[in-house]
């Protein structure tokens, strides 16, 4: 090797991240983050995004993550910049997505003396970040950057934030660049390989279980344990649930599947839920959304948790056999040993269960069918746009989508059978996530359908991203489920509040869509009628190199059904407006 | 509830103390007393330099002792939950050590 390279740290900064392997950055310049802007320029391995909002940009970033499993990148200006970023961080937190943020911060000696645009970044984000770093030596800049991209996508993937002062990365100062083949952190290390010991107990509840039920999540997803889990449920034949956040993990249309589970699960996978023998946890939580009252929770089975995070496990329901590790690896080491047991293992024994199953299906039911009586005479309904969807795209699709009652109706009815193409806030539950999400996931798939089922709500939360979008010519479908209320509040004031619909209604102060979407230099299309909306879709999806925003006005009074009834158990549903469990 | 002792390997970092006193107002745990000093003699903790492979220097570690009020299942939480922080090398109850995700059965702090 020659002499090494001379670099300011903004250059020594992008040339980290170029040998990191990113190709994207989302960000928003500003007075504190200048100096790397500068390098921007004058470099160009890597593209960057300018989004019109920094949430747009997290959020960009973490629709890019789930849709790769790469992490995404952001890059904000110190104060207001860092701030606005914040929400995104969060979301992506919440749902452990592998996200490096970089923020411009004041100059070192300004710190601590209220200079313009100053905040402690590093404060502010603490509790919604896996961990952060604040670049005090400029010398450390690649190997910061290493940790923090190591950190941000081993383990439980999260969100890494790197504020550098400005005058860390003064073009004036150069040092020597050499980029770390490893990231060293001696008080990290999560575990990959499960033990033997928990796998075998494993093995044996797994054979002889008579009611078992995999619950499959997010954790799986971050994993990409797809085809270990297929080929798991190959060998034990067990019916299938997945959480919000696990949809696609197992294909939709199996038989074995049973929709997702929880707040607004289907009736037969709550049920299944509740009337197990055997629950085996796939990088799944035991979240609220999840469990209802969990001293009432499924109260004969016992508890397999597969995990990679220590604190998620018997942390709300107890486990009885906890299998730390990969995801994917500990699933792998199931197979194995299960693959060695397979004539003592019969699957014939779980047809009682599977009739079981049948019959709640078949009584409770979501009716998968219901775009096929439509007439003008009936306002337009959410869940039958979400049906024409899927079979306009043809199941397809990557579909994002914000926050309520759409969000619900699109995990319902949009059957996702590979995972990483539904790409939605479900934990922190963030408006306003669906176009830049959708943003990001175009970036990485140009050529893929990519559409944001949202709602006249959320999408106001972001809509500046329009402009983001004919800037970088994103070719996304919008589908506004638009009820002309906040419709998940509107609801719960239905069922809670005696009706009375406090804030959750504009008060005619819509905007019209159509010409939003027109000013922004999109296609607009407005839709009222049944009798033009499959049409009306068809259209928007054949203008492939268009941004098309599909404003749908559907049935105001409608609700998301099966719904929990608060501090029961899964069993207990309200299953129309007038008709519970 | 009773009062209970917990000890904290950490590194000495900036920032690292307050993500640990964090981390008790974010989950809802209360901090009763608190206590934190560089540490100069590595000799107690010589199996945390084996286990990590790792050879501790002058001014990189802390030790953190906090007395917290809490219920038995909550104590396993808290332990779990401060063993994730990254600048955490170790915790230890009365009765357990979390070693980097490794549980060893005893008080070694």
């Amino acid at each position: 090797m020659g002499t090494k390279l001379k670099l300011s740290g903004a250059d020594m900064l992008m040339h980290a991240l170029h040998d990191e392997g990113v190709e994207l950055i989302f960000g928003y310049p500003g007075g504190a983050a200048l100096h790397i802007y500068d390098a921007i320029f004058r470099q160009d391995k890597i593209e960057h995004i300018l989004v019109r909002h920094e949430q747009g940009a997290t959020h960009a970033a973490d629709g890019y993550a789930r849709s790769t499993g790469k992490p995404g990148v952001v890059l904000v200006t110190s104060g207001p910049g860092a701030t606005n970023a914040i929400t995104g961080i969060a979301t992506a937190f919440m749902d452990s997505i592998p996200m490096v943020v970089i923020s411009g911060q004041v100059a070192s000696h300004l710190i601590g003396t209220d200079a313009f645009q100053e905040t402690d970044m590093i404060g502010i984000s603490r509790p919604v970040v896996k961990h952060s770093y604040c670049v005090f030596d400029a010398n450390e800049i690649p190997k910061i950057v290493k940790e923090a991209f190591h950190v941000a996508t081993s383990g439980r993937p999260g969100p890494v934030v790197i504020d550098i002062p400005k005058d860390m990365t003064a073009p004036d100062n150069l040092f020597e660049y050499e980029y770390p083949k490893k990231a060293n952190i001696r008080s990290y290390n999560p575990p990959i390989e499960p033990d033997e010991n928990q796998i075998e107990r494993a093995v044996t509840e797994l054979m002889n279980a008579k009611r078992p039920v995999i619950y499959a999540g997010g954790g799986a997803i971050a994993s990409n344990a797809e085809e270990e889990l297929f080929r798991l449920n190959e060998i034990l034949d067990a019916p299938v649930t997945n959480t919000l956040m696990g949809l696609g993990i197992y294909p939709a249309t199996h038989h074995r599947f049973l929709g997702m589970l929880g707040m607004h699960g289907t009736y037969q996978a709550n049920m299944a839920m509740h009337n197990a023998d055997l629950i085996i946890a796939i990088g799944a939580r035991f979240d609220d959304r999840i469990t209802n009252n969990p001293s009432k929770f499924s109260p004969g089975a016992k508890v397999i948790h597969f995990d990679v995070d220590h604190s998620s496990v018997s942390k709300i329901i107890e486990a009885n056999i906890a299998v730390f590790g990969q995801v994917k690896n500990s699933l792998s080491a199931i197979i194995k040993l299960l693959e060695t047991k397979l004539d003592q293992y019969n699957k014939d024994t779980l047809q009682p269960w599977h009739d079981q199953i049948k019959n709640w299906k078949s009584s409770h039911g979501l009716n998968y069918e219901l775009y096929k009586d439509e007439s003008d005479e009936n306002p337009i309904l959410p869940q039958a746009v979400v049906q024409h969807v899927y079979n306009i795209t043809e199941g397809k699709a990557y579909v994002t989508s914000d926050v309520g009652q759409h969000q619900m109706f699109a995990a319902q009815y949009y059957h996702f059978d590979e995972p990483r193409k539904w790409i939605n806030s479900g934990s922190m539950g963030t408006m306003g996530f669906g176009l830049p999400a959708a943003m990001g996931v175009k970036f990485a798939f140009p050529n893929e359908e990519v559409l944001c089922i949202t709602g006249e709500g959320s999408i106001q939360m972001c809509i500046q991203e329009l402009s983001t979008c004919l800037q970088y010519n994103l070719p996304i479908k919008i589908i506004n489920i638009n009820n002309e209320a906040l419709g998940m509040v509107k609801q719960w004031q239905d069922m809670n509040y005696g009706g009375r619909h406090s804030q959750s209604t504009y008060q005619n102060s819509l905007p019209d869509f159509v010409k939003l979407a027109e000013s922004y230099g999109h296609v607009g299309i407005k839709v009222e009628k049944n009798s033009e909306l499959k049409s009306a879709l068809e259209k928007a999806f054949s203008m492939k190199d268009r941004l098309v925003f599909v404003d749908v006005y559907v049935d105001p009074e409608e609700h998301v059904y099966p719904m929990l009834i608060a501090n029961h158990s899964l069993e207990d549903m309200w299953l129309s407006k007038d008709k519970k469990t | 509830m009773i009062k209970r002792k917990l000890t904290l390997i950490m590194e000495n970092k900036p920032g690292a103390l307050v993500r640990v006193v964090g981390l008790f107002h974010q989950r809802g745990y209360n901090i009763e007393s608190l206590h934190v000093d560089p540490v100069d003699d590595f000799t107690p903790y010589r199996f945390i330099e084996e286990q990590l492979e790792t050879k501790f220097k002058e001014n990189e570690i802390s030790r953190l002792t906090i007395q917290t009020l809490v219920s038995d299942s909550l104590m396993r939480q808290i332990l779990r939950q401060l063993n994730k922080l990254i600048d955490v090398i170790a915790v230890s109850n009365e009765e357990t050590t979390y070693l980097k995700g490794v549980l060893l059965d005893e008080n070694l702090l």
